[in-house]
């Protein structure tokens, strides 16, 4: 599809109603939308997307167009391997962990598996070799567990230690 | 959408949990910000078990999502940590009903040290999916029939080389297991067609199913197999001697999406099987093992390369009818052709197999051990394919130290061959193999028992060890080298030439030197006194002494290697697919 001459924009509409405008194949990148314009067919209509806030979608955009000529992936691609990260993909995914959370709702949402992906892969390479306190403390979470709970939950999983 | 799954907790029903209580949303406020669903999709993620250990003692709610990780696909490091999960499950009040989040279970690491007790300790895993226990061989009916009683949702069991296995396991799963997918009895010999029909008519889902060396299984089972199951995709009956051409046709009629046969040694089969049955196209099919159904001839081929053009895989070991227009038929399939085996199939000359060089140019494996009538003819054709990776050439006594300079000046095969198979070729000399394993830096197995001037003792040093059921002749004579022994022999090899060569320059070569122990060897005087005795061996050995006893395919506790060595075409290092 991609280089067809009557490559047709398509409109976006963020959480706030700002409106964003993207080329096609760059919206296909999106199961989401790919099937939506599939079914509406050619239309002038915005389609609304309240679940996404607008720097969200901007960020968003901007991973589609920067990959809108990648392979689509395979069905059951489960590349598991967090340290393939590319460079551009890496600055990317540079920003505070709010914006990643609300990248990997929007991903989701979406349907976006390769962002997705990415994101959630950036988020496990933060939790790589942390004990759990220290984890607590990059995600900002409180232990809501009793001292005994969590002994009991130690003990309960102690035969996978040691790998 | 995008499937994320719930958590644990919201969609299991169970009643044992004992952390309910949500979190309260004050203290937890900032905690909140990875919604729990994307916790389990982040988990994903997390691949190392030490990790995600860490991740469920984080908080709760990154604990339900992290424990449904941590046990649906248990991996232990021992029997210790093996022990440790027992006893968790034992406990009387569990954070989590443990037992129904694991899904797969595989103990054929453990061997040995897996006890009836150990599964029937398990059997509240009633949610198992997938049960790997080849090789378990201590198991006996009383602690699979206990751990199977509630499989209800089983999709894969691999029971292979239980020994003690009988019908009433198999039954119990025909009856429980209506979702299974995959079977794996191999090895398990007092298995009768009681067993596998109970199976065969209920589990009409079977995609693979393995009976190697189930010798009681006759025709009626796999009639029934092949008429209830369609799906089929594998269907392994390798050593099931009984097997006539009247299950053969079932087969081919009704499974049409078949993707490996394996049939070696089942030795009744003629070409009847396949001339009279294969009516379809069977554009799945990937592998076919014929190895010793010694009846059929070149005319099966012919139906074959129709009926399957997308082989990739043909054994045709001691199929001994086979001719060259046999293997002329086989060139139809062309690129497809990956793997070959034609060990012991005498009748073949240079003629077929320069026909297959030029078809079927993708050729990786190529095994032609026995053929005797071959010379360094079929190894210059054969020096042209492009992705060569192994090819075995034992017993091929014509071969001479032409044929090794030849598969050495094509500059493809130097980076491609990894394994080389010159057993008994008795001709090749030491400088041309020095030079085959200068050439060809991916090599890492190198046979050469046999060989009169390899069999020194300064030489063989850096071969393995024979195997141990190895008669004190056959030990003489052997001769493997393999990995680290490869590289040891040429860095000695180049040492002794460099040495001789030296002494040469520095004219001390000349003076009749007979101390110099392998500078001299390389000459002739030793060879000849180890060569008569090599030959006198050489008939004996001629079963073991083929298959070279490859590494490792006894190391999954498959004992039964006549049959392993030659139903094996997938890689050459043994029986790895349980």
């Amino acid at each position: 599809m991609t280089g067809a001459p009557e490559q047709r924009n398509v409109k976006l509409t963020s959480s706030e109603g700002t409106e964003f405008k993207v080329e096609r194949d760059v919206a296909e990148k999106s199961v989401l939308l790919k099937n939506m314009l599939e079914d509406v067919g050619e239309s002038d209509m915005a389609i609304p997307l309240p679940n996404v806030t607008g720097p969200i979608l901007q960020k968003v955009i901007e991973y589609c167009i920067h990959h809108r000529d990648d392979p689509v992936p395979a069905h059951d691609d489960d590349t598991k391997k967090t340290d393939d990260i590319d460079d551009w993909d890496a600055e990317f995914c540079k920003v505070d962990q709010g914006t990643l959370y609300e990248l990997i709702l929007a991903s989701n949402y979406l349907d976006i598996k390769p962002l997705l992906d990415l994101t959630c892969k950036t988020v496990a390479n933060m939790i790589k070799g942390k004990s759990p306190e220290e984890i607590r403390k990059t995600f900002n979470i409180a232990n809501d567990f009793t001292p005994e709970e969590e002994e009991q939950v130690r003990r309960e999983n102690e035969w996978c230690e040691g790998r | 959408m995008f499937p994320i799954k719930k958590n644990f907790f919201l969609t299991m029903d169970s009643e044992k949990q004992t952390l309910p209580s949500q979190p309260s949303q004050n203290a937890l406020a900032k905690a909140a910000t990875i919604p729990s669903e994307l916790i389990f999709q982040i988990f994903k993620y997390v691949t190392s078990t030490s990790d995600l250990k860490s991740c469920i003692l984080v908080c709760k709610s990154w604990c339900r999502c992290g424990v449904e990780l941590l046990w649906q696909k248990p991996v232990f490091t021992g029997n210790a940590s093996l022990i440790k999960l027992l006893v968790t499950l034992s406990r009387n009040s569990q954070t989590f009903p443990y037992a129904l989040l694991i899904r797969r279970l595989n103990f054929s690491f453990l061997g040995e040290n897996v006890s009836d007790q150990i599964l029937q300790r398990l059997s509240s895993c009633e949610r198992l999916e997938r049960l790997t226990l080849g090789g378990c061989r201590r198991l006996t009916d009383n602690g699979l029939l206990k751990l199977l009683d509630k499989a209800n949702g089983l999709v894969a069991l691999d029971v292979s080389d239980i020994e003690n296995l009988t019908d009433a396991v198999v039954e119990l799963v025909g009856e429980r297991c209506r979702r299974l997918q995959g079977l794996n009895v191999s090895l398990c010999k007092k298995l009768s067609d009681k067993g596998i029909l109970a199976v065969a008519s209920r589990c009409r889902n079977l995609r693979r199913i393995k009976l190697s060396s189930c010798e009681n299984i006759t025709d009626e089972s796999v009639v029934v197999l092949a008429k209830n199951c369609s799906h089929l995709l594998e269907l392994d009956l390798t050593n099931c001697h009984q097997i006539t051409n009247e299950a053969i046709q079932p087969v081919f009629e009704n499974c049409t999406q078949l993707r490996e046969l394996r049939l070696a040694c089942c030795t009744n089969l003629t070409d009847k099987s396949f001339t009279k049955t294969m009516s379809a196209l069977y554009e799945q099919l990937r592998i076919l093992d014929l190895t010793s159904c010694a009846l059929i001839t070149d005319q099966t081929l012919l139906k074959i390369s129709h009926s399957a053009p997308r082989l990739r895989n043909l054994v045709l070991a001691k199929c001994g009818n086979i001719t060259d227009e046999g293997v002329c038929h086989i060139t139809r399939l062309g690129k497809h052709l990956h793997y070959l085996h034609l060990g012991h199939c005498s009748r073949i000359t240079d003629y077929s197999i320069t026909q297959l060089a030029r078809n079927c140019t993708r050729l990786r494996y190529l095994d032609l051990a026995c053929c005797t009538q071959l010379t360094d003819a079929s190894v210059f054709e054969l020096s042209q394919l492009p992705k060569l990776r192994r090819i075995g050439l034992v017993k091929c006594a014509l071969i001479t130290d032409q044929a090794i300079i030849t598969l050495i000046e094509n500059r493809v095969v130097q980076h491609t061959l990894e394994r080389v198979h010159l057993s008994y070729c008795v001709n090749l000399t030491v400088p041309a193999v020095l030079e085959l394993v200068n050439s060809c830096f991916r090599l890492t197995h190198l046979s050469l028992t046999g060989v009169p001037a390899f069999l020194r003792s300064d030489v063989q040093q850096f071969c393995r060890q024979p195997p141990k059921e190895f008669t004190p002749h056959q030990r003489q004579v052997f001769c493997v080298f393999s990995g680290k022994g490869v590289k040891e022999l040429k860095q000695y090899l180049n040492m002794v030439i460099a040495q001789q060569r030296n002494r040469i320059a520095n004219g001390v070569g000349d003076t009749n030197d007979q101390v110099a122990g392998p500078a001299a060897a390389v000459g002739a005087d030793i060879e000849e006194s180890v060569a008569s005795e090599a030959e006198g061996v050489g008939g004996e050995i001629s079963e073991s002494g083929e298959g070279e006893n490859e590494n490792g395919y006894n190391q999954n506790n498959y004992r039964n290697r006549n049959h392993v060595i030659d139903s094996n075409p997938e890689g050459d290092d043994g029986y790895v697919g349980f």
